[in-house]
């Protein structure tokens, strides 16, 4: 990579530019259903890690023949790391800051505990930088005015567990961090944006406005306020249960994977046992077993419990809220009842 | 050359457009993501620099352009002549093109330069837009301008298309036609935006907010809007204000947006949501239950 940060102090917040946010969001979009990653650039400073700029990462390239026509210039054919590094050359050269801090990703439905997420993330966080985080954005749970953007980390725990390649146990609830996240804006942004969006309703609901000439402001309206009223609760809660039995069949066969291994290694020790009745023998085989390559990785579960908390926690969330919008309704209809005696 | 602008003083559509053209571009639609881009842009400028330029990305669709995305190209201006990066932008380009390959070159944006005296549009635009109208596909660009200038209260964007004028045969002048212009933006873009308005507001709300004051908000709002209308109906019944056939239809229609529910199927409906609802949080309850026992077993085992 080419710039490191000096990792002083760990960041205590992330502040995100609208400029990265909305490419992000556009990114994360434009390519769905498939999930996407990209880069950050910004700065530390004073505790606070921002977030100036985002650029996508090009797809893995699929060895196609309908690519001939970029065969000739050179950014075509670049692949991964040598992109962003072309990439961040290219924005240098038009005052962009510099520094990549992190990088973000597209989840779906709030999957974000994967062995894949911690290794990236693990390799960002001790290659890059200690200040290096993930962004994830929900494109599919983004609706109704609510915007899912999350920001974690590796905890010092964990990064101290992968780095002497443990497999021993350690708390799910310790290996990621959230980051509180924090949207800002330069001044000009928001002297345009307190120009352009109209949140208090007045103007009528389409999104599409004509220009006035004479230097009147375009608008738009950004007002959610009335989407959030949505009852619908169906298809939000089906999805999540049919991936949490997904999740939870998954926990089911490591668990397997598990016993399978003990029983395995209670065999050998068993054996030991016959021969000489030493307990503390068996301890210490024990230990070395779980160390063993041999071992299934515990990782692996771990993550996995890890992720179907995060579902329950959603699914509680969202439960509350749509109970509480329920009886608002039913409110209003006991009302109606009571007009109509 | 000379560069000319023509507006309209009054009206919204510009004087000298032929509307009924199916090929000439009359109407620029742009996402926020460009103008924050050039905002941004513009202040991360050289110092020296008076404004900067970039390249605008999108879709063309017969007479209307959609801008959807855009990058910055340096660039260096010096009294009449101007130097574009042009190794830059075609880069650029590719870079840009493996991750969309659907947007295209549709034109170049410009912040107003700050010199004195001078409008919206410098001498040597016409020299970039020429530039630009061998980079597009249709060889018709259009043009951006962030008025970044602060002269009045607010932060004016213009769009503008060129067409060249010839006296006998002489290429003497282009002329600019102001294009009509209007922001777009989608569903989650708008959700952005209300929550970069709030954090305005708000300097310390985070993107945790709380639920259940939000819906209290939605309901107050939605309260005040059902008695405004029922205001003004009042009013009109006991003559005060003279009715509106307009007003009136678009009440009847919102009123037969209401679904009548009978009170009977509504308790049906009510009690199958409550008891999905009490369900799942039961079942996710029991499994955060299963998930500490699997916890404490994995932490004993091979310790």
């Amino acid at each position: 990579m080419a710039a490191v940060i000096d990792a002083g102090e760990r960041v205590k917040e992330v502040n995100i530019e609208g400029l990265a946010l909305l490419k992000i969001v556009k990114h994360c979009h434009d390519c769905l259903p498939q999930m996407v990653t990209g880069s950050l650039l910004g700065l530390v400073e004073n505790g606070v890690l921002e977030v100036t700029h985002a650029f996508a990462f090009p797809e893995t390239r699929n060895r196609d023949k309908n690519m001939e026509n970029d065969s000739d210039d050179v950014a075509g054919g670049l692949e991964g790391h040598e992109y962003q590094l072309e990439m961040m050359r290219m924005l240098r050269e038009v005052n962009v800051d510099n520094n990549c801090v992190g990088w973000y990703q597209s989840m779906y439905l709030g999957i974000y505990s994967t062995t894949a997420l911690l290794e990236n993330q693990f390799s960002y966080q001790t290659d890059l930088s200690a200040n290096a985080i993930v962004v994830l954005y929900d494109p599919m749970q983004t609706a109704h005015g609510n915007l899912t953007l999350k920001c974690y980390r590796l905890t010092d725990a964990c990064l101290e567990y992968k780095k002497q390649g443990k497999n021993t146990y350690i708390d799910p609830n310790n290996i990621f961090e959230p980051v509180p996240v924090k949207l800002t804006n330069p001044g000009l942004v928001r002297a345009l944006l307190a120009d352009m969006v109209v949140t208090d309703g007045s103007a009528s609901g389409d999104l599409l406005y004509n220009v006035t000439t004479g230097g009147a402001s375009l608008t738009v309206n950004a007002d959610t306020t009335f989407d959030r009223l949505d009852l619908s609760t169906n298809p939000y809660l089906e999805k999540h249960l049919e991936y949490l039995c997904t999740w939870v069949d998954e926990l089911a066969a490591e668990q397997q994977k598990f016993q399978y291994y003990t029983r395995q290694l209670n065999q050998r020790g068993g054996n030991r046992n016959n021969n000489n009745n030493n307990n503390k023998k068996e301890e210490v085989d024990d230990s070395e077993g779980w160390a063993s390559s041999s071992a299934p990785k515990r990782m692996e579960s771990l993550l996995v419990s890890n992720q179907i908390r995060s579902y329950c926690n959603q699914m509680d969330k969202f439960a509350g809220g749509s109970l509480g919008k329920l009886f608002l309704t039913s409110g209003l209809h006991k009302n109606e009842k009571a007009a109509a005696k | 050359m000379a560069s000319q602008t023509a507006f309209s003083s009054s009206g919204s559509i510009p004087a000298l457009l032929l509307e009924d053209d199916p090929e000439v571009v009359s109407h620029l639609v742009v996402h926020p993501l460009v103008l924050l881009h050039v905002l941004d842009h513009h202040t991360r400028r050289q110092e020296t620099d008076g404004r900067v330029i970039g390249t605008l990305l999108g879709r063309r669709d017969g007479d209307k352009i959609e801008v959807t995305n855009c990058f910055a190209v340096p660039h260096a201006e010096r009294g009449d002549e101007v130097a574009i990066g042009k190794d830059f932008n075609k880069q650029m380009l590719a870079l840009y093109n493996r991750t969309n390959r659907k947007e295209t070159v549709v034109g170049w944006y410009a912040s107003a330069a700050l010199s004195e005296g001078k409008g919206l549009i410098a001498d040597t635009s016409s020299l970039i837009h020429e530039f630009y109208a061998g980079e597009s596909d249709e060889g018709d660009p259009v043009h951006l301008v962030v008025d970044t200038r602060m002269q009045t209260d607010s932060i004016a964007i213009r769009a503008f298309r060129s067409t060249p004028v010839t006296v006998l045969g002489e290429p003497l002048a282009n002329l600019f036609h102001e294009v009509r212009l209007s922001l777009q933006s989608t569903e989650p873009e708008t959700i952005c935006l209300n929550q970069m308005t709030k954090s305005h507001d708000n300097n310390n709300s985070t993107t945790k907010q709380k639920e259940d004051l939000a819906l209290q908000v939605s309901m107050e709002k939605l309260y005040s809007l059902l008695d405004t209308a029922l205001q003004y109906v009042d009013s009109v019944v006991e003559g005060k204000v003279n009715p509106d056939p307009e007003v009136g239809r678009q009440i009847a229609d919102t009123l037969a947006c209401v679904p009548r529910v009978r009170p009977e199927v509504f308790d049906r409906l009510f009690n199958d949501s409550l008891q999905d609802l009490l369900m799942v949080t039961y079942l996710s309850n029991i499994t955060r239950t299963q998930l500490a026992v699997a916890e404490k077993l994995n932490a004993s085992l091979g310790v």
